[in-house]
């Protein structure tokens, strides 16, 4: 059986459709996305006359409205929302957080239900299982999207057999210094891991999709920063970041395989006793699907495993 | 939860929520010291300007500048690449994804790996002529300083620079940024007191102060400064060199000596940074280009005050004599009988050995601050290498406790200690070795032409990156400046090469290339003994870069 792991999407439209596209392209038999699907910014496109006005990567431009839906794709593949605008309705959201917080959920529930959609489209004929668990980065809203999705099993706090492992997955992250939606103190973590832990019966066959990565390995290391957020010596200087609790858990329960994502820079794999630790890493700005593909082996658990940036 | 910002105009251009990873800008300040760093124009800058002797008719400080105007190019290249693939960071990643991953695998083995091993003995002498032997004279410590001239000494030093680098690692990072910062400012101080003390001393004042230190610390008699002159004359040195001499073709052939130093600050391109833009490109650039720039002016000064000061005939025939007694059979030994830093010379002029040793002791920190990174740009390409399975898992494996890389220590070490011995107790080897400048910059050169080709070759990393409008006459800027800076590399890649005025050229070291050519077939040879291993544990290596389609 061979798995496609990929993580951190953060609204990366193309590599949503790269993760898909996926099953295929590898001949893969399971989809797993190790959760941070949405996107962390959101585009104005201020109607102006005959045409918008937007800022993308620091360059203003003005498109005329015969271009503004190629625009809004260009957007929409770094991971951003575009939102069609008049500029008395920026003002207003300037103003106002929670306003701009209930358009943000408004355009993530819609970005991910269009998703969902396409993952029934593309994989309607196919037998590949697609597991989402969604980040620290994802609102709780979308849960209840994926959920009802036909072809994308929701996998966040569940105990999952694919095709004879056992899969545990929680997208809740230890604190980081942006107080994220899923985020809890590593004792709450250790507790939240529990019952799933309890309803693996065989540990050699685990997999544990956790999206922080272990504490103190090279998979957790992120660059150190202020108290202003500002990175230290120029973004060189790097921190482990990684959770305690993940660590305590496969440092314990030695399961199989362990999938990580959250930290982008931190791409690698790691042993950790028996345990195959991986981190693909993210590059999804740049529009690449970096991804982890493991071919499990009912006689030797994890038969081979790669790192892949497609 | 949400927050705004803007760029330019007063109005939002982007609604930001709270999500892990959005850091507000890093300091362009902390950025610029690593470039500065890099080219380090005392520990490389001095050491590297020593040998310019050998073209007399040069006109240093021109080639200084022509050499900066070139180097600008290659930071336009790599600041352009970080804009544009950032999470990539590197040589090995950019072109392992524009040319291909054993293109990319072995150009940076070879010039990350393999060559760095034999940087190691350059460190170690870098730190013996501008450390240990002036310090250890100033000190009246004669056998210590005739120690480290010793095949042993030169052993040891190396083990100490291994040492050092392997302290560093373990420290990590972020330890020794701030260890960084420290020598930065102190050997500033440094700095600052030796221009001083150039700028308010006297031609007459430098040659009462050499001909007095010569005296007391070397044992020489006479007129030292004249018997320095002299010496070079007699080892075949220039004469009477003036600093206004200028020929259009020898200040050409100034670059290839020049780049020892100035063609470094891309070393650490790799930078951080989410949800950036246009804005981000002009701070990455900034970072590389004032690295240089500063550097090419401080050393534009440091020209000016040696031509004021110490005399710049005197500055060439101090270099010939030495290099020559060393390299050139025949030759007869100048009255001082080690390397003429200039840091040394200028501490002469103040008439107390205290504060001599103390001069050299905070200039060293140029050293310390610099010389710890020789491993770390080697541990994360092996790393990479291990992580895309070319390499053996336990190349990128990290000891549990002390979160030691130990798996690319020992790759990195234990070929160290062998070149070094080699280097060490067979000095006729060394000629091999020098051309390992050569192998990094053929690594820059396939970066350079990744950035070149990189508008077609990944058409869709380039037409979404923030450097898709730098076009000149619908030219992509990446392009001109990817093909300027490969016409530099080329340039002083032949230079080294065939030239014999360098010390690197296959002329005087019929070895070289084959030593060289063998490290690329070796880098060969395991890209290509991977893809099989691999493909027969089911795993192929060549779709490590192969992308997705999207539709």
């Amino acid at each position: 059986m061979r798995v496609f792991y990929a993580t951190d999407l953060h609204g990366s439209e193309v590599c949503w459709r790269k993760f898909l596209n996926a099953a295929k392209f590898y001949d893969a038999d399971v989809l797993i996305c190790g959760g941070d699907m949405t996107g962390k910014a959101m585009i104005p496109l201020v109607e102006d006359g005959d045409g918008y006005e937007l800022t993308l990567s620091g360059v203003s431009q003005r498109v005329g409205r015969d271009q503004v839906a190629e625009v809004e794709s260009q957007v929409q593949r770094k991971g951003y929302y575009p939102v069609r605008m008049t500029s008395a309705q920026v003002a207003e959201l300037e103003k106002d957080p929670q306003k701009v917080q209930t358009l943000f959920t408004e355009q993530m529930c819609k970005t991910v239900e269009r998703w969902m959609q396409l993952a029934a489209d593309k994989m309607k004929d196919s037998k590949v299982r697609i597991f989402v668990a969604p980040g620290n980065d994802d609102e709780m809203e979308i849960d209840e999207v994926i959920a009802n999705a036909p072809r994308v099993e929701l996998a966040e706090g569940k105990m999952i057999d694919i095709g004879g492992y056992e899969m545990i997955s929680s997208g809740w992250a230890n604190p980081t210094p942006w107080h994220t939606y899923r985020e809890a103190p590593e004792e709450e973590l250790t507790k939240r891991m529990q019952p799933m832990l309890l309803d693996i019966k065989d540990m050699s066959r685990a997999i544990f999709n956790f999206h922080p990565p272990p504490f103190g390995t090279s998979l957790d290391e992120a660059p150190a920063l202020d108290e202003n957020l500002k990175p230290l010596h120029g973004g060189r200087a790097l921190r482990h970041v990684g959770s305690t609790a993940v660590r305590e858990a496969i440092d314990k329960y030695q399961p199989m395989l362990s999938l990580h994502g959250h930290i982008h820079e931190g791409k690698g794999i790691t042993r950790i006793g028996k345990t195959l630790a991986i981190n693909p890493g993210s590059a999804y700005e740049e529009g690449m699907l970096l991804a982890s593909i493991i071919t499990l082996d009912p006689k030797k658990g994890i038969k081979n495993y790669q790192l892949v940036n497609g | 939860m949400a927050t705004t910002t803007t760029t330019e105009t007063p109005r939002p251009t982007l609604f930001l929520r709270n999500a892990t990873g959005l850091v507000k800008a890093w300091s362009t300040f902390d950025a610029f010291l690593y470039a500065f760093w890099s080219v380090n124009l005392v520990t490389l800058g001095l050491y590297g300007m020593s040998f310019v002797y050998a073209i007399p008719d040069g006109q240093l400080l021109l080639a200084v500048l022509l050499t900066g105007v070139l180097v600008t190019f290659l930071v336009l290249t790599y600041a352009q690449l970080v804009s544009a693939m950032p999470r990539a960071g590197g040589d090995y990643a950019w072109q392992s994804r524009i040319l291909g991953g054993g293109v990319g695998f072995v150009l940076a083995i070879t010039g990350w790996w393999f060559t760095l091993w034999l940087w190691t003995p350059i460190y170690a002498n870098i730190l013996v002529v501008q450390f240990f032997a002036p310090l250890a004279y100033t000190v009246g410590w004669t056998g210590v300083a005739t120690f480290f001239g010793s095949k042993t000494g030169v052993f040891v030093s190396c083990l100490i620079v291994l040492a050092f680098v392997s302290w560093v690692i373990t420290l990590g990072m972020e330890g020794y940024a701030k260890i960084q910062r420290f020598c930065f400012w102190l050997g500033m101080g440094g700095l600052v007191v030796m221009l001083g003390i150039l700028l308010f001393s006297t031609h007459q004042a430098f040659i009462d102060a050499f001909n007095r230190e010569a005296g007391s610390l070397f044992g020489a008699t006479g007129n030292a400064y004249q018997a320095t002159l002299a010496a070079s004359t007699k080892g075949g040195g220039p004469t009477g060199v003036g600093f206004g001499a200028f020929g259009i073709t020898s200040t050409f052939l100034l670059l290839p000596f020049l780049a020892f130093y100035l063609l470094w600050p891309v070393w650490g391109a790799t930078l951080y940074g989410e949800v950036r833009g246009a804005k981000e490109y002009r701070k990455v650039f900034n970072a590389m280009f004032w690295g240089l720039w500063v550097t090419v002016a401080l050393v534009a000064v440091i020209i000016l005050l040696i031509v004021k000061t110490i005399g710049w005939d005197f500055y060439y025939a101090a270099n010939a004599s030495y290099w020559n007694s060393i390299f050139v059979a025949g030759a007869p030994a100048p009255p001082v009988g080690i390397w003429p830093y200039p840091v040394m010379l200028a501490g002469w002029l103040v008439n107390s050995h205290l504060f001599q040793a103390l001069l050299i002791v905070v200039m060293g920190l140029w050293f310390f601050g610099w010389a710890g990174t020789l491993f770390l740009s080697s541990t994360r390409v092996i790393f990479a290498a291990a992580f895309d399975r070319v390499l053996p898992e336990w190349a990128a494996n990290i000891s549990a406790k002390r979160r030691v890389p130990y798996g690319s220590l020992v790759l990195m070490i234990i070929p160290s200690l062998v070149v070094s011995a080699i280097w060490a107790y067979q000095p006729s080897f060394q000629g091999i070795f020098l051309w390992a400048t050569g192998v990094i910059a053929i690594t820059f050169l396939g970066t350079v032409i990744a950035g070149a080709i990189m508008p077609w070759r990944r058409k869709d990393i380039f037409e979404n990156s923030p450097i898709a409008r730098f076009k000149v006459a619908g030219i992509p800027v990446i392009t001109i400046t990817g093909v300027v800076s490969a016409i530099f590399i080329l340039f002083m890649i032949a230079e080294w090469s065939f030239n014999a005025v360098y010390g690197t050229s296959f002329s005087l070291n019929a070895s070289s290339p084959i030593y060289f050519a063998v490290t690329y077939l070796v880098a060969i040879a395991i890209y290509v003994v991977a893809r099989v291993v691999r493909k027969r544990q089911g795993i192929d290596l060549a779709r490590i870069h192969r992308e997705i389609p999207v539709e």
